[in-house]
């Protein structure tokens, strides 16, 4: 259990036949996942037996604007809501774990359980593991914008069947991704894996990404199917005011938060440690402060990941802001972005 | 549940979350504690006035616990927080607000961008 007292989400989403419910069935078995609560969207092949708490109907209430990623999945609220009920009877879970269809969006997911009146109390979402298929993974993502948003979102991304993969492709399919995200972790896994992809960890902080990006990566190459998905890593060579940033992103995230499919990062804003920004579209998860600095090094990087807008956009924005902000932003490669 | 005004709050907006760790409590009661929240609203509004200009607007505090948001014809809107103050700032300006659009960024340099 953490410091907030509020039982973690891990939200596993990958696209269809990418091995989510094989992952999830491994790491069950293997003990990973004890005392874990289950909520799966469909059925699979794999028994998740007495681990398996609901099965639910997605089900989503679009709110006032409209907007897709500010929408309540009510099918979630029902199940997180009896999972509370029954904790209060058998005990509290230590985490729940969402199997999402392989074409679901995560980001109201994470709008449901960081807004829900109720459940913002009680859950928090810890991360968003997607599962990309070595095999096909590439083709997903030239056809399906649902694949690009999901590893947009994610903050690690495992790729299975890397056994039936030739070295090569699965590479390239590592390049690709990095590409759309930067930021995220990423690990390879096969079914003959001996330990559970490590997926939980207990002992990283809260949404940082659980390794530094040190292989050099394709620099924010976009590839013509990606949708306009682009990315940009920012680093800020002094302090950065909080307030003044709170000001210019909430009004980024009012003007195009849509289109921003992920913000994150950790930011020094004169403290001992950093706080750590995590947002998926319009919804920031609330800052937490860190003790200490990631690699010892103290500064503020922050990466956007974009649909539509140029990377250019937002450093011009962020440098006519400096004064307000405190600090000069500077475009970094991808594989600089190390929290 | 806000006592001056009897509104009711579900959700602190994530910009308001204090992120030093020792004044990270949920009650203020006065002393040092509480100048440091007053010192700190006046900031952000200072900050937001900075931006705010480009559009004709300005933002006054309302008894430390809200915002009024004004145009020069005395218009008002009430605002939470920085939530509720693009939306507002949008129907008072009767145009859409992005930080990203040249004209604007152009305006905020020519404006001075700070105080």
């Amino acid at each position: 259990m953490r410091v907030s007292g509020k039982i973690p989400v891990t939200v596993l989403s990958g696209f269809l036949g990418s091995g989510k419910t094989s992952l999830l069935g491994r790491a069950l078995r293997q003990g990973a996942l004890r005392n874990t609560a289950v909520i799966v969207n469909e059925f699979g092949k794999i028994g998740l037996d007495h681990h398996l708490l609901s099965r639910v109907e997605e089900r989503t209430v679009l709110l006032g604007g409209g907007c897709v990623c500010c929408s309540t999945r009510e099918d979630l609220v029902a199940a997180f809501l009896e999972l509370l009920r029954r904790a209060s009877q058998d005990g509290r879970p230590d985490r729940v774990v969402i199997e999402t269809t392989g074409l679901a969006d995560p980001s109201p997911i994470w709008f449901t359980v960081l807004r829900h009146p109720v459940l913002q109390h009680h859950f928090d979402v810890e991360r968003i593991v997607v599962t990309v298929d070595a095999v096909n993974g590439l083709l997903h993502l030239d056809r399906h914008a649902e694949s690009v948003k999901q590893a947009a979102v994610a903050d690690l991304i495992v790729l299975t069947k890397t056994d039936i993969a030739s070295e090569a492709s699965v590479r390239r399919l590592e390049s690709r991704l990095r590409a759309i995200n930067p930021a995220a972790a990423m690990m390879r896994t096969r079914p003959d894996d001996p330990d559970a992809p490590d997926l939980f960890p207990a002992d990283r902080p809260l949404h940082a990404p659980s390794r530094a990006l040190s292989e050099p990566s394709a620099p924010d190459r976009p590839s013509p199917h990606d949708g306009g998905t682009r990315s940009l890593s920012v680093r800020f060579d002094r302090p950065l005011d909080w307030n003044a940033f709170g000001l210019w992103l909430s009004m980024l995230l009012h003007a195009r938060g849509v289109d921003i499919l992920r913000v994150k990062g950790h930011l020094d804003l004169g403290g001992d440690g950093p706080v750590l920004l995590n947002g998926v579209q319009h919804i920031i998860h609330p800052p937490e402060h860190l003790e200490g600095w990631p690699n010892g090094e103290r500064c503020s990087k922050i990466v956007f990941i974009m649909k539509g807008i140029e990377p250019q956009q937002v450093m011009d924005s962020l440098t006519a802001f400096q004064h307000v902000l405190g600090a000069a932003p500077e475009r970094l490669a991808d594989a600089e972005f190390a929290v | 549940m806000c006592v001056l005004c009897s509104g009711f709050l579900v959700q602190e907006h994530w910009s308001d979350v204090r992120t030093h760790p020792v004044r990270d409590r949920e009650v203020t009661v006065g002393g040092p504690e509480s100048r440091d929240r007053r010192r700190d609203r006046w900031m952000r509004m200072k900050m937001a006035n900075a931006i705010l200009q480009v559009y004709g607007l300005k933002l006054d505090d309302w008894n430390g616990s809200k915002y009024i948001l004004r145009d020069v014809k005395g218009s008002t809107e009430i605002v939470q927080d920085w939530g509720e103050l693009w939306p507002a700032v949008e129907k008072l300006a009767r145009r859409p607000v992005d930080p990203l659009n040249p004209d604007f960024l152009a305006r905020l340099k020519a404006a001075g961008g700070h105080n």
